[in-house]
């Protein structure tokens, strides 16, 4: 399975270098809503965990989404 | 177009993403000016949020070897920005619109809850939506010249009413599919306007996998993002022959392609053809290839076998659907398919960007991509229960208008394998001509012939003298001009009808007339047509005591075999201007027809 890491580095087009914990919608140009929307699609798509309406609006950073996928992932 | 394809295939996009990226690569590429292709203005308007569109029809164009500039629409702004005389939209000036509202947006309440509104109002309301959409397509064809190319709309699979939906007067479904049936009827009478079925797009797709909902409540992006990018594929079904790139023929394998197994191994008897699980495939892949050829497309063979044990196969096995007599070019020995294809592009006076190659060896497709990458190599998946639906997926074929000789094209060329023949067992080019027997016959343009004689000015680069490109309404005009003249010229021979083949524009002036298109197809070049056309020219002008005829050369690329034209035939040159030629023949000077073609003027 690629790493949250890559699927987000190819969505926005940077180097995986880059996304650390503060990396956030608000500090970040390419994390624009609609990457947002397809950085969620592809992340569903390629691990197979499904997100919520609610899940998604309140990803704002990789700390968030790192943490979400994983108790998810736990979930499953 | 190599860097490009080059390119495309090392990073073979799949997802919205890759295509993002792909798409910013091939921008850079082309501003370093790496990359080069044709140009094309695309217009692409919608009802909801259109990220993901731009980038996905560039790189799908780029592929094509077309560099576009898109302008994309407003978020839901599609009707203001057509209606408003002088936005952005008309200063981009397209060659291409694509409108696309969806059924949702057009529909707002009654999508969801159609029965609130009694019967009447249904249909008046239906009504309304349909003259909306009529007003904007009339507005976009009275403010540009551009192609239209306008959705219809998803019917829905989900009715408040279950079950009893279908027994309901103009309910949702139906209503919908009025709409549908409206817009197609609309657009069958405007030669301007297609329509894009995108009902059919989302049956073929799955309605249940049209829409992400998530996308959709989050940023009203009514498609998910594979849908798009399978949408702009499909796209290129009109892009391909707005920019002249339809493919005309066909070649193919035998082995493993037309029927199963290996001719020289198994025998007539061991091959899978015929009403069989295994022999199944083959004979509906066949069956399509029939159709197509019917359609027009032409069709021919390269494949590695004893040209014999072949033939006895199209001879005598019973349950073989294509035959000799559809093949154009039958190249069957021992050599590779690169060269095979370059002989049979010859032979047929057809350019390589006018093939696709269907063969189910992997090596020999890498070959052909890798050496002559202007043929469109079709990827042939191993299972030959998937070559019929694969066959299908080809959209190279299109044409925005199909004439009877588009239609006859795949008969026309496989009776020229006739005509070759013959030639090769003449002794020299005159006895082969007179041995071909042809009748040509001249028409001024009618209504009938209008449509081809468009065509022939938008298709003919070789023999073309200046190569002006007309659409059909310009030559209806220049029909009716009484200071002008146009004709067509239809040629047939002892191995069959070509159809019109040429066609001539001319300006009458009392004293001189000029001559402003003059043009044959490539595949009756040779035959002296040409001589014959410019005879009946001459004689019309000279009974109306005009003295002198002009005629205009305009050099390009691809007219080289008409450089000398109007230089063996008499005329002088007076005048060179840009590298274009203006030449003149005395009337007074005698001008005869070749006396072994039959001359009809009608």
């Amino acid at each position: 399975m690629e790493s949250l890491k890559a699927i987000m580095a190819s969505v926005l087009g940077i180097k995986q270098e880059k996304l650390n914990d503060n990396f956030s919608r608000d500090n970040s140009e390419e994390w624009d809503s609609f990457n947002h929307l397809m950085l969620m699609s592809e992340i569903e798509k390629k691990t197979g965990i499904k997100f919520t309406i609610k899940e998604i609006e309140s990803i704002k950073s990789f700390k968030n989404l790192k943490d979400t996928f994983e108790k998810k992932a736990k979930a499953k | 177009m190599k860097r490009i394809i080059k390119i495309i295939k090392e990073k073979k996009p799949k997802s919205m993403p890759d295509y993002i990226n792909l798409s910013e690569h091939l921008n850079s590429e082309i501003k370093k000016g790496r990359i080069k292709g044709k140009g094309l203005k695309i217009a692409f308007l919608s009802s909801f949020t259109s990220n993901g569109f731009k980038e996905s029809i560039f790189v799908k164009c780029c592929e094509a070897g077309i560099i576009p500039d898109i302008y994309i629409g407003g978020y839901n702004q599609y009707s203001q920005e057509i209606l408003d005389d002088s936005g952005d939209l008309y200063k981009f000036k397209p060659n291409l619109v694509i409108l696309f509202i969806d059924t949702k947006s057009i529909l707002q309440d009654y999508f969801l809850n159609p029965y609130s509104f009694p019967i009447g109002k249904r249909k008046a309301y239906i009504n309304s939506k349909f003259d909306e959409i009529k007003i904007l397509i009339e507005k976009l064809k009275k403010k540009t010249s551009a192609k239209i190319v306008v959705h219809n709309f998803e019917v829905p699979v989900y009715s408040p009413m279950g079950i009893l939906e279908n027994r309901q007067d103009f309910g949702l479904k139906e209503s919908v599919e009025k709409l549908n049936a409206s817009l197609r009827d609309f657009c069958r009478n405007n030669p301007r306007v297609f329509l894009f079925d995108y009902e059919s797009f989302c049956s073929k797709i799955g309605k249940d996998n049209t829409t992400d909902f998530k996308m959709y409540y989050m940023g009203d992006i009514k498609l998910s993002m594979h849908s798009i990018i399978r949408l702009c594929s499909d796209y290129m079904g009109y892009i391909k022959p707005l920019m002249s790139l339809t493919k005309k023929c066909i070649v193919l394998d035998l082995d493993n392609t037309l029927w199963g197994g290996i001719i020289g191994e198994d025998g007539i008897k061991g091959i899978k053809i015929g009403n069989t699980p295994e022999g199944r495939p083959f004979m509906e892949f066949q069956k399509a290839l029939l159709a197509m050829f019917e359609r027009g497309v032409i069709l021919a063979i390269s494949s590695k076998n004893n040209f014999n044990d072949v033939v006895e196969v199209f001879k005598k096995h019973p349950d073989m659907v294509l035959r000799e007599n559809n093949f154009a070019s039958m190249r069957i020995n021992w050599n590779d398919k690169v060269s095979n294809i370059i002989e049979i592009a010859k032979e047929l006076n057809i350019g390589l960007d006018s093939i696709v190659f269907i063969d189910d060896d992997k090596l020999n497709r890498d070959l052909v991509r890798k050496r002559l990458p202007e043929v469109n190599v079709v990827d042939l998946p191993e299972d030959p229960s998937l070559y019929l639906k694969t066959l299908m997926e080809i959209n190279d074929f299109n044409s925005f208008s199909i004439t009877d000789e588009d239609l006859k094209k795949g008969k026309i060329y496989a009776e020229q394998r006739k005509r070759t023949e013959l030639q090769s067992s003449s002794k020299d080019i005159n006895s082969y001509l007179k041995r071909l027997g042809s009748i040509v016959t001249i028409e001024k343009a009618n209504d009938f012939s209008v449509p081809r004689i468009s065509q022939l000015t938008q298709k003919t680069n070789q023999f073309n003298m200046t190569t002006k490109r007309y659409l059909e309404e310009d030559i209806k005009k220049m029909s009716n001009d009484k200071n002008l003249m146009v004709v067509s010229i239809r040629s047939k021979d002892k191995f069959g009808d070509n159809g019109i083949v040429g066609a001539a524009i001319i300006k009458k002036c009392p004293d001189e007339w000029e001559i402003d298109t003059f043009l044959l197809s490539c595949r009756v070049i040779g035959r002296k047509i040409e001589e014959s056309m410019l005879w009946s020219i001459m004689k019309d002008a000279k009974s109306r005591k005009a003295k002198m005829l002009k005629a205009l050369f305009i050099p390009t690329k691809k007219n080289e075999v008409a450089k000398d034209f109007y230089k063996n035939n008499g005329f002088v040159l007076k005048e060179r201007k840009n590298g274009a030629e203006m030449w003149q023949y005395n009337l007074s000077k005698k001008y005869s027809a070749p006396n072994f073609i039959k001359v009809i003027e009608k």
